[in-house]
């Protein structure tokens, strides 16, 4: 109960900030212009245009709360630590939703009266966006195997080759979409939408991201199978909720990554067809962690009674 | 004190709740022979396995409401209690 209370008490902390902030900062003139708006009409959009993300951000919290409280109830047991992991790992994605927003929130307003911070902005905004899945990754990576390891599972050749067709036409077709926004003329050149030198948007946004995505993907598959292949009829019940869930979470936020790294942020509010697109899939997020957290109760009722 | 025979109709106990609630089945067991028998799961004895399943029955129908895989979970344990003498 206290793992929930802290994370409900760090999710109020940060929407009342957000909010706070989208109140309180000047708004963006670029916006104000394109859709023709006063600032307080600015400031009421952004608000209305913001609240979905902040009820997929309840979702997130109370999702990692739950299985936090499960990973307690098991600390003492065999699958303690890797459920500890995962729980760890679900932390990160679920923090990983407010604050690159309050973030871009911040840095768009500086960038609004300082354009020369612009690509700061951006630059910044990339890699906040790719620590937390990158670390939230490897911590359900880590877990997922552990837990692989010791039911003695493991993917047969058919399994694993489907696994990588998979991953290497989406790492083409995103690398692709990537390298249209590039001058290829030259390695060095920084005048792109990401802001960075070719070689460097390579080694240190695409490989890290690809890398994170192909872990998740694989997490996502290990605790699929686990749940598929474990034993006992209401333990198994609980477990498929919970690894339907956090499969169903690490795909969303994948797409959702892939989605904003291929067309770079603007730094300012622009609705279009890619952002309806990103809140309905955030929708799928939402459910996924519901989903976890009804799993990771009905998991823990199995360790109270 | 424990003895062999114990032991294995507490093993015999897990064994069967293992198909209803898998790596939870050891933990979930100990705690009902602890929690309602007052006793250490290893003095488990044939005696006390229908109050076990009693309260077996409402543990598990507080994780499901399916009530037909819950009597078929006490069916089977029912039959441990049925078996002659030594388990």
């Amino acid at each position: 109960m206290k793992r929930t209370n802290s994370a409900l008490k760090s999710y109020t902390w940060l929407t009342g900030l957000f909010f706070l902030l989208i109140i309180l900062l000047p708004a963006n003139h670029l916006t104000m212009q394109q859709y023709k708006l006063s600032a307080a009409q600015y400031h009421t959009l952004l608000f209305l245009v913001e609240l979905p993300l902040v009820a997929v951000w309840f979702a997130a919290f109370y999702g990692y709360a739950k299985l936090e409280q499960y990973a307690a109830a098991i600390s003492d047991t065999p699958e303690g630590p890797a459920f500890k992991q995962l729980a760890i790992g679900c932390k990160w994605l679920a923090w990983g939703l407010p604050v690159p927003s309050l973030l871009a929130l911040l840095l768009g307003a500086i960038a609004n009266n300082h354009a020369g911070f612009y690509s700061a902005t951006v630059i910044i905004g990339n890699y906040v966006g790719l620590l937390f899945p990158l670390v939230a990754f490897s911590f359900i990576s880590e877990s997922g195997r552990e837990l692989i390891q010791r039911a003695k599972l493991n993917f047969t050749a058919a399994t694993a080759k489907n696994i990588q067709f998979v991953f290497v036409v989406l790492g083409v077709i995103y690398c692709y979409l990537i390298f249209r926004h590039l001058d290829l003329h030259s390695i060095g050149a920084s005048n792109n939408q990401y802001f960075l030198p070719v070689w460097l948007l390579v080694i240190s946004l695409i490989i890290p991201y690809l890398y994170a995505w192909f872990i998740g993907l694989l997490a996502a598959y290990d605790i699929t199978l686990i749940a598929r292949q474990t034993k006992g009829i209401f333990y198994q019940q609980a477990l498929r909720l919970l690894a339907g869930g956090l499969a169903l979470v690490i795909a969303t936020l994948i797409a959702v990554q892939y989605i904003r790294s291929v067309l770079p942020r603007s730094g300012h509010l622009s609705v279009s067809a890619t952002f309806i697109l990103v809140y309905l899939i955030y929708a799928a997020t939402a459910a996924g962690f519901i989903l976890m957290a009804a799993g990771a109760k009905r998991l823990k009722k199995i360790e109270e009674v | 004190m424990a003895t062999a025979s114990n032991m294995l109709l507490y093993d015999k106990v897990v064994r069967v709740t293992h198909v209803y609630l898998g790596p939870a089945a050891d933990r979930f067991i100990a705690r009902q022979v602890q929690n309602h028998l007052h006793k250490s799961p290893q003095e488990l004895s044939q005696s006390d396995l229908l109050k076990l399943i009693d309260w077996i029955r409402v543990g598990v129908s507080l994780i499901t409401d399916d009530s037909e895989i819950i009597e078929e979970y006490a069916s089977q344990l029912l039959k441990l209690a049925r078996a002659p003498g030594k388990s």
